[in-house]
C-alpha cells in the first residue's frame, strides 16, 4: 500500500505530490531523500530502488531526469511498488509524449487525474493505457484548439471503462475501426559479452512481439511461429490464452486496440554475432597506443546500420588523440569516446587509432575500457525466430496484415 | 496544514506569490467569477483553479481561498470539479469548519446522473478525512455500494476503508462490512470484488484482536470456498488485484495434495504474466503450497527458474534488483539449481552498481566444482573494473569462493596475480583475503608468503590490508627472511599510523616474531611495547601493558597465550545463519528479502497501522501544574530532526544511553509500537517470554558478584488487562482531569531497571509487554515522569491512568493511579509494580 507519490525534478524539487491515504506523508521526506542522494554521490541512477528512511520505506525509480518516489509504512510486495512506479512512468510518457520537467509542470492537472484513477487509497487500480485513455483524454493539439473554439470541451470523457459489458477487460465491447489493419513486429535485442581474445563469453537475445491492431468488433487472432522451440521463456500480455500455447505453441488472443506488447521471450545459446570489434591497447612509458578494428563477423544477410562504438577512458588519461578512417569520432570532456561508423563500407574495414597520454608517473594504463557497441539490422530477427502465419477470425474479408522484424544491439560489450 | 518545504529549492516559476497579496488577489478574482454564467467563465475559472493548484503543488499555503473555491465549484465542467475535489481534499483536514461547506455540493454530486461524477464525488467525500463529518458519509456510501455503476461501487468499497480509518466505530456500527462481504462474493465486476477484498482484509486485520466474530470472518476468507471462488475468476482481475488474490492464496492451507495440484495448474500461466509483481506473487504461492512435498518443491524450483531469469534480464534495473534479491534467497536454498545458469549473473558494464553487487553475490553462491573456473575467470575481469567498489567486491567474491571450495589451487594463483596488479585497493583487499585463506588452508602458506613477502609495505595504505599484512608478518616470520626488519621499519612510523587496528596488529606481530626469532626481533618488540605503552588509544595501551606484564611474569606463558599452535578455521562465523535465511524465506515477496533480514530485525521501531492516531497525538498537552517538564508526546517540530535521523543513528544513541535529554518522540514511538504489536504479536510474545528466563539467570549471577541484590518479585496478581487497549490523548487528558487520584504508592525499583531507564523507550516497550501503554514521558535524570494507561480486559472495561515519577538516583518510584473503578486500583497497583520490577536492561 503506497501512502504517497512524489515526483521530483533532477534538482530535487517537488513537482507533484499525491497523498493516497489518510496518513499524510510530510514533504520533508523528499528533503531527506535528496540529502541521501547527495550523500551517495548525487547520481540518481545509482540509488537503490528501495530505501528505508527513518519514517518510511521509499520506493524510487529514476526516468529521464525525474524521480518517481513513493512512500509506505507497511509491508508490501516490493515488486508491486517498483512495477507500479514503472507503469506510472510509462503511462505518463505515453500521455505527455515524453517525460521531462516542463511537460510534467505544464500538464500537472492531467498527472493528478491519472494518478487518481491509477491508485485509490494506496492500492493500484488500473494501469492499462488504453483503459485510462477512455477516462482521461490525453492532451493534444486538437483538444486544445477545441477548447478554445467551443470553450466547452473537457479533457475528460464521460465514457466509463465498462468492464462488465465486455468479456475481456482490455477491450471495449463496441469498438469501431476505420482502418482494418494489424501489424506484428518482432523487436530483438542482442546482449553479448566478448572477451579481449574475441571469445563469446555470453550471448543472448531478448525479444518482444509487438502488435498494433486496429480492428473492429471482437477479432480473434492466432499467431504461429515456424520454430517456436527455440524460445526459452515466454511472457504474455494478459490477452494471450495459455492453453493453445502450452499445447501447440501458438499465440491465440483477442487484442486490445492500438499498440501493445503481446509477448516477450529469450533465446539462449546463440553462436552467431554480426559484428566483431578488436581493440588493442599497448602502453609504454606513459603513452598508450589505441587501435580498434570493426568488421562483420557473421553476415546476417541484411545491411547493418547505425554502427556505433563507445568507450570510457579512465580518468588517469591526460589527453586523447584518436582518429578513424571511416565515420566520426567524438571525445567528450569526461573522456568518453563516441565513434559512429554507420554502415561498413565495401572497400575497407573501419579502424580507429590514436594515442593516449597518461598522467605523470603512470607507466601503463591501469584499467582497460569496455567497448560498447550499438547497431541496428532491419528485416532480420537474429534469434532466427520466424512468424509462420497470422490467422484472424470474426473479421470482414478485407484487411491488411503487416510483419516486420528488427534487431538492435542491447548490451553488446567487448572487453579489452 | 501547509507542508513546509525546508531545504528544498523553491520553484523558479515567475508566478510564484511572494507573499499573501497574490493569494488575496486570487481570492478576489475567484469571488468575482463565483456566480458567473457568462460564456467563457468556466475557462477563466479553470485558469484560476490551475493557478491555485499549482501553488498548492509547490507547497504554498492557499487554504485562505477555501470558501471562494467552494463557491466556484458549482459547475458542470468535470475538469473543474476534479481540480476542486483535489483542492478540497488537500485542505479539508486543516480547515474542518470550511470542509463542512463542501459537504453539500459533494453530496449533490454523489447523486449526479453521470456515474463518473458520482464516483469522483464519493471518492473525494471519503478523502476529506474530517472526523466530525463522518455522519455525512454513511448514506452516500450506502447508496454507493448499491449503485448500478461498477465504477461507483468500486470507489465506495474503498470508501468504507477510508471511513474506517476516520472513525472505526461508525464504520462497524453501520452494516458496511456485511455489504462488502456480499459484494465481494457476488459482484459481477472484478475490480469491485478486488476493492472489497482489500478493504475487508485491512479492516479485519486491524479489528481481529477486538472481536471474536471478526477473527472468524478473517479465517473464513481463507476458506476453500472463498479462495477457490477468487482463484477461478483470477483472469478477470487486473494485474494488481491478481497480486492481492495470490497473496491471499499463499496463506491458504490446502487439505490434500490434489488441491495443491489443482491450484498450481490453475495458476501456472500466471508465471508467464507480463507483470513482474504477478509472477513473484505466483511463485510465492507455488513455493508455500509445496513446502511439505520435497520432490514437488524441487520441481517448483525448476519451473520458476526460467521466469525469474527472464525477469532479471528483461526488466528495468529497479525490477532486476528486486528479482535478484529474491533469486539470491532461492539460490541459498538450492544452489545446485542455478549452477549451470551462472552466465545470467555476469555483470554488464552499464548496469547500476546495486545490481552488479547482487550478481556478484549470486556468482559466489552458485560456484561449485563444475563452474568455479569460469566464474572465477569472469570475476577476475571485474577486478580491473573502473568502478572501484565493484572491483573490491569482485576480489572478495573470489576470496569467498576460495573459502568455500576444496580445490583452491587455481584460485590462489589468481589471488596472487591480483597482488601483481600494483593497485592499492586491489592489493589491500587481496591481502585481507590471503590472510583469511591462510587461516583456513595453512598448507598454502609457502606459495602465498613467497608473493606476500615481495610486497612493499609502503604500497599498502588501507588499515585492513595493512593489518592483514602485519598479521602475516607475525604469523609467518619464520618463512619470511626479513620479517623482523620489515616490522621494525613499520614500527618507526608508529606515530603516523592513524588506525588503532594496525597498531594493535603491530604489537601482536612483534610479540609473535619475538617468540619465533628472538635475537632479531627483540629490538622491534622493545620499540613496539614502548610505543604501545605511550599510546593514547585505550585498547592499544592496554594490550601493550598486558603483553609487557605477561612477559615480565613468564615468557613461556606469554608464548602460550600469544603464539599458540593454530588450528585451521573450518567455518567463518560471519555467514548468515540458516535460521535467518529460513525466516526470510517465510517472508518471500516482502521487503525483508530486499534487506536480507527478517522483518523482526528491522521493523522493531517502525511505524505502522492506522495513522490518524499517531498524528493527532500532536495536539496532546497534558494537564497543568504538575507537568512542567513533560514533553508532550510526538510533535512534528520537535521530532522532525529526530524522525529524519537515520535509524542506525538512533540505535546507536540508544545503545549508548546518552539521549537522556533528547527523548526521541516517546509517545509517537510507543503508540505506533502498540499498533504494530497487533501484527507482530507472535514475535514479541516470543521475545518477552524468552528474555526474562535467560536474563534473570545470568544477571543474578552477575549481581551476586557485584553485590546487587535481586529484589523479590511478587507473584503476578490475577487482574487481567486488555493487551490492545486504545485511548487517544485527548480522552486521556479528559479522563485525567475528571478523575481523582484513587491510590498513591511509593516503592523501590530494581537497580537493573534503573540502568534500563536510561532509555525511556525501553520502559515503554517493557510496560507494553504487560499491556500497559505509555502515552507521554519526559523529565531529566534523576527524576523522570511517565504517563501510562491500561484497560481491564473487555471491550468497555474501566481504564487505569497512571502518573509515574521515578527517581533514578534513589531508585524510588511513586505512582498515582486514577481509575473509573477504584476497587480495582489496588490490584492494578500490584500488577503495575510487579511489571516495573521486572524491568531490566535488554
Amino acid at each position: 500500500m503506497l501512502q504517497c507519490i512524489f515526483l521530483l525534478s533532477d534538482s530535487g524539487e517537488v513537482m507533484l505530490e499525491k497523498q493516497m491515504t489518510g496518513h499524510r506523508v510530510d514533504r520533508s521526506i523528499c528533503g531527506w531523500f535528496w540529502d541521501y542522494v547527495i550523500s551517495q554521490g548525487g547520481d540518481s541512477t545509482k540509488i537503490l530502488p528501495v530505501i528505508a528512511s527513518p519514517t518510511h520505506y521509499i520506493f524510487q525509480i529514476f526516468r529521464e531526469g525525474i524521480t518517481f518516489l513513493a512512500c509506505t509504512q507497511v509491508e508490501m510486495p516490493p515488486l508491486m511498488g517498483i512495477e507500479f512506479l514503472c507503469r506510472v512512468a510509462d503511462v505518463l510518457t505515453g500521455y505527455l509524449g515524453g517525460l521531462n520537467e516542463d511537460l510534467i509542470k505544464d500538464n500537472f492537472i492531467i498527472v493528478y487525474e491519472l494518478l487518481d484513477e491509477m491508485m485509490d487509497n494506496g492500492f493500484p487500480l488500473t494501469t492499462v493505457p488504453n483503459i485510462l485513455r477512455e477516462m482521461i483524454a490525453p492532451p493534444n493539439i486538437v483538444s486544445k484548439v477545441l477548447s478554445v473554439v467551443t470553450g466547452k470541451s473537457s479533457n475528460v470523457s464521460n465514457i466509463l471503462p465498462d468492464a462488465t459489458a465486455s468479456p475481456v477487460p482490455w477491450r471495449k465491447s463496441d469498438l469501431k475501426s476505420s482502418s482494418n489493419e494489424v501489424y506484428v513486429d518482432l523487436i530483438e535485442e542482442l546482449d553479448a559479452i566478448l572477451s579481449r581474445e574475441g571469445v563469446l563469453v555470453k550471448c543472448e537475445v531478448y525479444g518482444e512481439v509487438h502488435v498494433n491492431s486496429h480492428l473492429p468488433g471482437f477479432p480473434d487472432l492466432t499467431l504461429s511461429f515456424a520454430n517456436p522451440s527455440i524460445l526459452n521463456d515466454v511472457r504474455f500480455h494478459p490477452c494471450v490464452r495459455f492453453r493453445p500455447w502450452e499445447g501447440e505453441q501458438i499465440l491465440s488472443f483477442v487484442p486490445p486496440d492500438g499498440e501493445f506488447k503481446l509477448a516477450s521471450y529469450r533465446v539462449k545459446k546463440l553462436k552467431n554475432i554480426p559484428i566483431y570489434v578488436k581493440p588493442q591497447l599497448t602502453s609504454s612509458s606513459g603513452h598508450c597506443r589505441v587501435n580498434v578494428l570493426v568488421g562483420i563477423r557473421n553476415d546476417p544477410g541484411k545491411v547493418i546500420e547505425n554502427i556505433r562504438v563507445q568507450f570510457q577512458l579512465p580518468s588517469c588519461v591526460e589527453s586523447v588523440d584518436v582518429s578513424s578512417n571511416h565515420g566520426t569520432v567524438n571525445v567528450l570532456a569526461d573522456k568518453t569516446c563516441f565513434w559512429s561508423i554507420g554502415r561498413i563500407p565495401k572497400d575497407k574495414s573501419p579502424s580507429l587509432s590514436g594515442n593516449l597520454v597518461l598522467e605523470l608517473g603512470l607507466d601503463r594504463l591501469p584499467v582497460f575500457p569496455v567497448f560498447r557497441v550499438g547497431f541496428k539490422i532491419v528485416g532480420v530477427a537474429l534469434s532466427g525466430l520466424q512468424i509462420n502465419k497470422l490467422e484472424i477470425k470474426n473479421m470482414p474479408a478485407r484487411l491488411y496484415k503487416g510483419f516486420r522484424a528488427i534487431t538492435k544491439a542491447g548490451e553488446y560489450e567487448v572487453r579489452s | 496544514m501547509a507542508p513546509p518545504v525546508p531545504n528544498l529549492p523553491k520553484t523558479s516559476s515567475p508566478s510564484q506569490p511572494s507573499g499573501k497579496s497574490e493569494v488575496a488577489d486570487l481570492k478576489l478574482q475567484l469571488r468575482q467569477l463565483a456566480g458567473s454564467i457568462a460564456p467563457g467563465a468556466d475557462d477563466s475559472r479553470r485558469e484560476l483553479f490551475k493557478k491555485v493548484i499549482s501553488f498548492m503543488t509547490v507547497g504554498i499555503d492557499v487554504s485562505a481561498a477555501f470558501s471562494e473555491m467552494v463557491m466556484c465549484s458549482a459547475t458542470s465542467d468535470v475538469v473543474l470539479k476534479k481540480m476542486c475535489y483535489l483542492y478540497v481534499c488537500n485542505y479539508a483536514r486543516s480547515n474542518p469548519d470550511l470542509a463542512l461547506l463542501t459537504i453539500n455540493f459533494l453530496q449533490k454530486d454523489c447523486r449526479d446522473d453521470d456515474p463518473m461524477i458520482r464516483g469522483l464525488a464519493l471518492r473525494s467525500l471519503c478523502s476529506l478525512r474530517v472526523a466530525n463529518l463522518v455522519e455525512y458519509l454513511v448514506s452516500p456510501l450506502t447508496s454507493g455500494l448499491r449503485d448500478s455503476s461498477p465504477y461507483v461501487r468500486m470507489v465506495a468499497a474503498i470508501g468504507v476503508l477510508k471511513l474506517y480509518h476516520i472513525s472505526p466505530s461508525t464504520c462497524l456500527d453501520s452494516d458496511f462490512l456485511a455489504m462488502l462481504k456480499a459484494l465481494m462474493l457476488n459482484d459481477p465486476d472484478a475490480q469491485v470484488v478486488a476493492n472489497c477484498l482489500s478493504s475487508l482484509q485491512e479492516i479485519w486485520s486491524l479489528e481481529a484482536g477486538n472481536l471474536e466474530t471478526v477473527s472468524r470472518e478473517r479465517e473464513a476468507l481463507l476458506s476453500k470456498q472463498v479462495v477457490y471462488y477468487l482463484l477461478n475468476r483470477i483472469k478477470e482481475f487486473n494485474e494488481w488485484a491478481q497480486c492481492l488474490i495470490l497473496e491471499l492464496a499463499s496463506k491458504y492451507i490446502p487439505s490434500d495434495s490434489n488441491e495443491i495440484f489443482d491450484i498450481m495448474n490453475l495458476l501456472e500461466d500466471r508465471l508467464q504474466h507480463a507483470n513482474s509483481a504477478v509472477v513473484l506473487a505466483t511463485i510465492k504461492v507455488f513455493l508455500y503450497l509445496t513446502m511439505s512435498m520435497t520432490d514437488v518443491h524441487q520441481q517448483v524450483y525448476e519451473r520458476i527458474k526460467a521466469p525469474l531469469l527472464t525477469l532479471v534480464s528483461s526488466g528495468s534495473p529497479e525490477q532486476s534488483y528486486a528479482v535478484l534479491s529474491h533469486l539470491h534467497l532461492l539460490v541459498m536454498r538450492a544452489p545446485i539449481l542455478f549452477s549451470s545458469d551462472y552466465k545470467h549473473f555476469y555483470c554488464q558494464y552499464s548496469e547500476p552498481a546495486y545490481v552488479q553487487k547482487l550478481k556478484l553475490e549470486m556468482l559466489t553462491a552458485i560456484a561449485n566444482e563444475s563452474n568455479t573456473y569460469e566464474i572465477v575467470t569472469e570475476l577476475c575481469e571485474y577486478v580491473a573494473n573502473v568502478d572501484i567498489s565493484i572491483s573490491r567486491e569482485s576480489i572478495r567474491a573470489v576470496g569467498k569462493i576460495a573459502l568455500q571450495q576444496y580445490d583452491v589451487n587455481a584460485i590462489v594463483d589468481r589471488l596472487l596475480q591480483f597482488l601483481e596488479m600494483e593497485k592499492d585497493y586491489v592489493t589491500a583487499e587481496t591481502l585481507v583475503l590471503v590472510k583469511d585463506l591462510l587461516r583456513k588452508y595453512p598448507q598454502w602458506s609457502h606459495d602465498c608468503i613467497a608473493v606476500v613477502g615481495n610486497i612493499s609495505s609502503k604500497n599498502v595504505q588501507e588499515p585492513k590490508g595493512k593489518a592483514a599484512l602485519i598479521w602475516m608478518l607475525g604469523e609467518y616470520s619464520n618463512d619470511m627472511l626479513d620479517a623482523p626488519y620489515i616490522l621494525e621499519s613499520l614500527l618507526e612510523n608508529w606515530n603516523e599510523e592513524q588506525a588503532p587496528e594496525v597498531r594493535l596488529h603491530l604489537l601482536t606481530a612483534a610479540m609473535k616474531c619475538f617468540f619465533k626469532r628472538p635475537p632479531e626481533a627483540q629490538k622491534a618488540l622493545g620499540v613496539a611495547l614502548a610505543a604501545g605503552l605511550a599510546d593514547s588509544h585505550q585498547d592499544v595501551h592496554d594490550r601493550a601493558l598486558f603483553y609487557y606484564r605477561l612477559l615480565q611474569y613468564d615468557v613461556s606463558v606469554a608464548e602460550r597465550v600469544v603464539n599458540p599452535p593454530k588450528q585451521a578455521v573450518s567455518v567463518f562465523t560471519d555467514a548468515p545463519s540458516s535460521d535467518i535465511k529460513d525466516h526470510i524465506f517465510d517472508e518471500f515477496n516482502t521487503l525483508s528479502v530486499l534487506y536480507q533480514k527478517p522483518a523482526y530485525m528491522f521493523t522493531d521501531k517502525e511505524h505502522r497501522g492506522p495513522f490518524e492516531f499517531a498524528e493527532e497525538l500532536g495536539s496532546l498537552s497534558l494537564g497543568t501544574g504538575s507537568v512542567e517538564n513533560v514533553i508532550p508526546a510526538q510533535i512534528y517540530e520537535a521530532s522532525d530532526n529526530d524522525l529524519l535521523l537515520s535509524t542506525s543513528e538512533k540505535e546507536e544513541s540508544r545503545g549508548l544511553g546518552n539521549n537522556d535529554s533528547v527523548y526521541s518522540a516517546p509517545g509517537y514511538d510507543t503508540s505506533l509500537i502498540s499498533l504494530e504489536d497487533k501484527q507482530v504479536q507472535p514475535e514479541s510474545n516470543f521475545l518477552s517470554l524468552a528474555a526474562p528466563t535467560m536474563a534473570s539467570h545470568t544477571s543474578s549471577v552477575l549481581d551476586d558478584l557485584l553485590g546487587l541484590g535481586t529484589p523479590i518479585i511478587p507473584p503476578p496478581p490475577t487482574l487481567k488487562l486488555n493487551p490492545k487497549a486504545v485511548l487517544d490523548p485527548s480522552n486521556f487528558q479528559r479522563k485525567w482531569g475528571q478523575l481523582t487520584t484513587s491510590l498513591t504508592e511509593e516503592f523501590s525499583i530494581n537497580p537493573q531497571g534503573v540502568v534500563a531507564l536510561k532509555v525511556p523507550q525501553a520502559l515503554h516497550r517493557h510496560m507494553q509487554g504487560h499491556s500497559i501503554q505509555c502515552i507521554a514521558s519526559g523529565g531529566q535524570p534523576p527524576s523522570l515522569k511517565f504517563f501510562f494507561f491500561a484497560q481491564k480486559e473487555g471491550e468497555t472495561s474501566p481504564f487505569f491512568l497512571v502518573e509515574c515519577l521515578i527517581n533514578t538516583s534513589s531508585a524510588k518510584a511513586q505512582i498515582n493511579i486514577k481509575t473509573e473503578d477504584p476497587t480495582l486500583s489496588q490490584p492494578f497497583s500490584t500488577l503495575f509494580q510487579s511489571a516495573l520490577l521486572l524491568l531490566s536492561p535488554s
